[in-house]
């Protein structure tokens, strides 16, 4: 059993450098960074403002490419593939949950939730509300399905989100300050939410700089000056924090 | 994908500001076009109508003879045999009408001037009473033997009333000087530019100012039940009179009476057919429609690129506000040609909507000012040939246009919508509000 496909890890980086030229200088967001993400994990990205705990995310978001080492998603090279291929397996294998939510707006929340799966054209109709109306559930908002996210509050915003990214079963689900934009209150329950969600199986990889919710993660990745400065499980983050 | 159009449609109403104005603007240019097409229709109509009442056919089967090299006489000889095989070639006739042709002086008492002297058998000829406004006399008196018919302009130069003598002066067809006296038998209203310097008499004083002997006439003139035909059915009857054993002369744009002073350089004698269209035998009516299509199509275009810019402007602002939506998409797996077709749905939807209640609103205008029988101003009654506004609301036509201005709006949204494209999808991680 030891080496079925689901234990191979997720993501998979080795020696990334990101660099960032901003006329005749250049940035330096990642240097050296390696790092696995296994299915199953509740991993967090803890580190100060501007440690490059975005830029990591979007290397394994695929939607930016490394400027040296290499970055395996889902077992593909994203350094070598086009952007479309990049697209695809953004699509196929990975969810987002941004910062501020990001809903389409002019759509209400089954629709949102819906979009995903009408991009990968693989469900019919009737497939389709079935999987919407269970993700709907399982995120506590059935009953504001025919509700535009301007008509909801930021926390079932982020729960629209949430089941945006989890709708078409992605490997990994990847998260920058997911709760940033909430209350504490709010934000924990969303935390809440994402670990339940973990325990039934899906992958999460999130960033944050507030240490309260740093203490909920599995498996916490210190970010300094674009560098892992540690590894460390949460308890041990709370120890050293104390 | 319906969602797209839903998003589409959906995008449009919540910017109703926007979308109303620019939808507006669009409307009302597709008004401005369908009403334009429409007053060209009803001109082209109206100037075709008169004209061909007055001069030429739609196409016309005639040619001069020349006795000598340096005579032309506007006439063909035998013009029976030429008839039945114009006849027989050509496809949707309609009717035919024979005229004599001539180019002559009026002289009067107290002045004289050129004209254009037209042999007509009054009793064949039912739209030339219909449509000709008589003021003073009786048109049907031109069928009596050294009449003649004038426009009011002719009458007011040469001081002639009903009952006065007019000469009428030429060269024969063999050269002498003739002349002959024409009694003032009808007046009538000016139709367009050129009535100022035609004339109108009976076949018979024709041939006789000529010295023509009955075989000949002026020209044939053919009317077509499709008048759009006509430049086909000329270029066909020229090549099959041709296999028929006439000479037939070389197609020029001019009406007959500029061109006696071409045929009359020309070192050939005999007969030459000249098969000529509407469009040649009234160059002033083709200049005036080639004027007024000209400035139909400029202005068209100064109004289609301002559409354009509004809605490249708009939908700049649309891609603006909604970066963050679009990076989104892009990141949770959008590819960038389902974002063009996004914003191009969006262009496309607000054009056809606002074109196709544009081109509706400008059918009921053109109705609406029909009924409305508007008096044009007295410059454009000239040069029009009509009175009264009259528009011609031709569906081909206002499809056409609801097609180009929905068509070229949506291109117009290509360039901004290939930029949202474009955008990159860590835009929407962009942590700030
Ligand atoms: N698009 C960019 N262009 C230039 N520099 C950038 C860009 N994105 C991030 N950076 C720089 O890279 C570093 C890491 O940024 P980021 O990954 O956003 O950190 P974090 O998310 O931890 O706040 C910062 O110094 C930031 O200024
Ligand atoms: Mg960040």
């Amino acid at each position: 059993m030891a080496t079925t496909p689901s234990s191979q890890p997720i993501v998979h980086l080795s020696n990334v450098d990101k660099d960032y030229k901003l006329g005749a200088v250049t940035v330096t967001a990642l240097r050296q960074v390696s790092l696995e993400i296994a299915p199953g994990e509740f991993t967090v990205i803890a580190g100060p403002s501007g440690s490059g705990k975005t830029t990591l995310l979007n290397l394994i978001g695929c939607v930016d490419v490394a400027t040296r080492g290499q970055v395996i998603v889902a077992g593909q090279d994203t350094g070598k593939l086009a952007e479309g291929d990049l697209t695809r397996l953004r699509l196929n294998a990975l969810g987002f949950i941004f910062q501020s939510f990001n809903l389409v707006g002019v759509l209400d929340a089954f629709q949102n939730v819906e979009f995903p799966l009408l991009l990968q054209k693989k469900m019919n109709a009737a497939q389709r509300k079935e999987r919407v109306m269970d993700l709907l559930n399982r995120v506590g908002i059935a009953e504001y399905a025919h509700h535009r996210p301007g008509e909801l509050s930021g926390g079932q915003r982020q729960r629209v989100a949430i089941a945006r990214a989890l709708v078409t079963l992605p490997r990994i689900v990847l998260a920058d300050e997911p709760t940033a934009n909430l209350d504490s209150v709010t934000g924990n329950q969303i935390l809440d939410l994402m670990q339940e969600l973990n325990r039934e199986g899906t992958t999460f990889l999130f960033s944050t700089h507030d240490p309260k919710v740093v203490s909920r993660a599995g498996r916490v990745v210190r970010l300094v000056d674009g560098r892992i400065v540690a590894e460390e499980t949460a308890e041990q983050y709370q120890t050293r924090q104390a | 994908m319906f969602t797209l159009l839903q998003i589409a449609a959906r995008n449009l109403a919540r910017n109703r500001k926007r979308t109303l104005l620019l939808g507006g603007a669009i409307a009302i240019v597709t008004v401005l076009l369908v009403l334009l097409t429409a007053l060209f229709n009803g001109t082209q109509a109206s100037m075709l109508r008169n004209a061909t009442t007055l001069s030429t056919g739609h196409v016309n089967v005639a040619g001069f003879y020349k006795i000598t090299s340096g005579t032309a006489a506007p006439v063909v000889t035998n013009y029976k045999k030429l008839r039945e095989i114009v006849e027989k070639e050509t496809p949707g006739l309609q009717s035919v009408v024979v005229r004599g042709r001539g180019f002559g002086k009026l002289v009067s008492d107290v002045s004289s001037q050129m004209a254009v002297v037209s042999g007509i058998d009054i009793e064949q000829e039912a739209n030339f009473k219909n449509i000709l406004e008589i003021v003073h006399g009786d048109v049907t008196k031109l069928s009596e033997p050294h009449a003649i018919l004038i426009f009011e302009q002719t009458a007011e130069r040469l001081e002639l009333k009903i009952g006065d003598n007019v000469t009428l002066s030429s060269q024969t067809f063999r050269g002498a000087a003739n002349s002959i006296d024409c009694k003032v038998v009808a007046i009538a209203k000016p139709l367009g530019m050129f009535s100022s310097f035609f004339s109108y008499v009976p076949m018979t004083t024709l041939r006789e100012l000529y010295g023509f002997d009955p075989a000949t006439a002026g020209g044939i003139q053919l009317y077509l039940k499709d008048w759009e035909q006509a430049e086909a059915v000329a270029a066909r009857l020229r090549v099959e009179l041709v296999k028929s054993g006439y000479r037939v002369m070389d197609h020029t744009e001019k009406p007959y009476w500029q061109k006696f002073d071409i045929v009359k350089r020309e070192d050939w004698t005999g007969q030459k057919i000249d098969v000529t269209t509407w469009m040649d035998e009234d160059p002033f009516m083709r200049w005036t429609l080639v004027g007024f299509r000209a400035i139909i199509v400029i202005v068209f275009m100064v109004l289609l690129a301002i559409i354009i810019i509004g809605v490249m402007n708009t939908l700049w602002m649309a891609i603006r506000e909604r970066t963050r939506e679009v990076g989104a998409l892009r990141a949770i797996g959008m590819q960038r040609h389902t974002v063009l077709a996004m914003f191009v749905t969006e262009g496309a939807l607000l054009a056809l909507i606002s074109s196709t209640a544009g081109a509706i609103l400008g059918v009921l205008a053109a109705y609406g000012l029909n009924a409305a029988h508007l008096k044009m101003i007295k410059g454009f009654q000239m040069v029009l040939m009509s009175e009264t506004v009259t528009l011609l609301v031709n569906v081909p036509t206002v499809l056409l246009s609801l097609v180009v201005i929905a068509g070229v709006t949506t291109l117009g949204s290509i360039l901004p919508a290939w930029r949202a494209a474009r955008l990159q999808p860590v835009e929407a991680m962009h942590s700030s509000n």
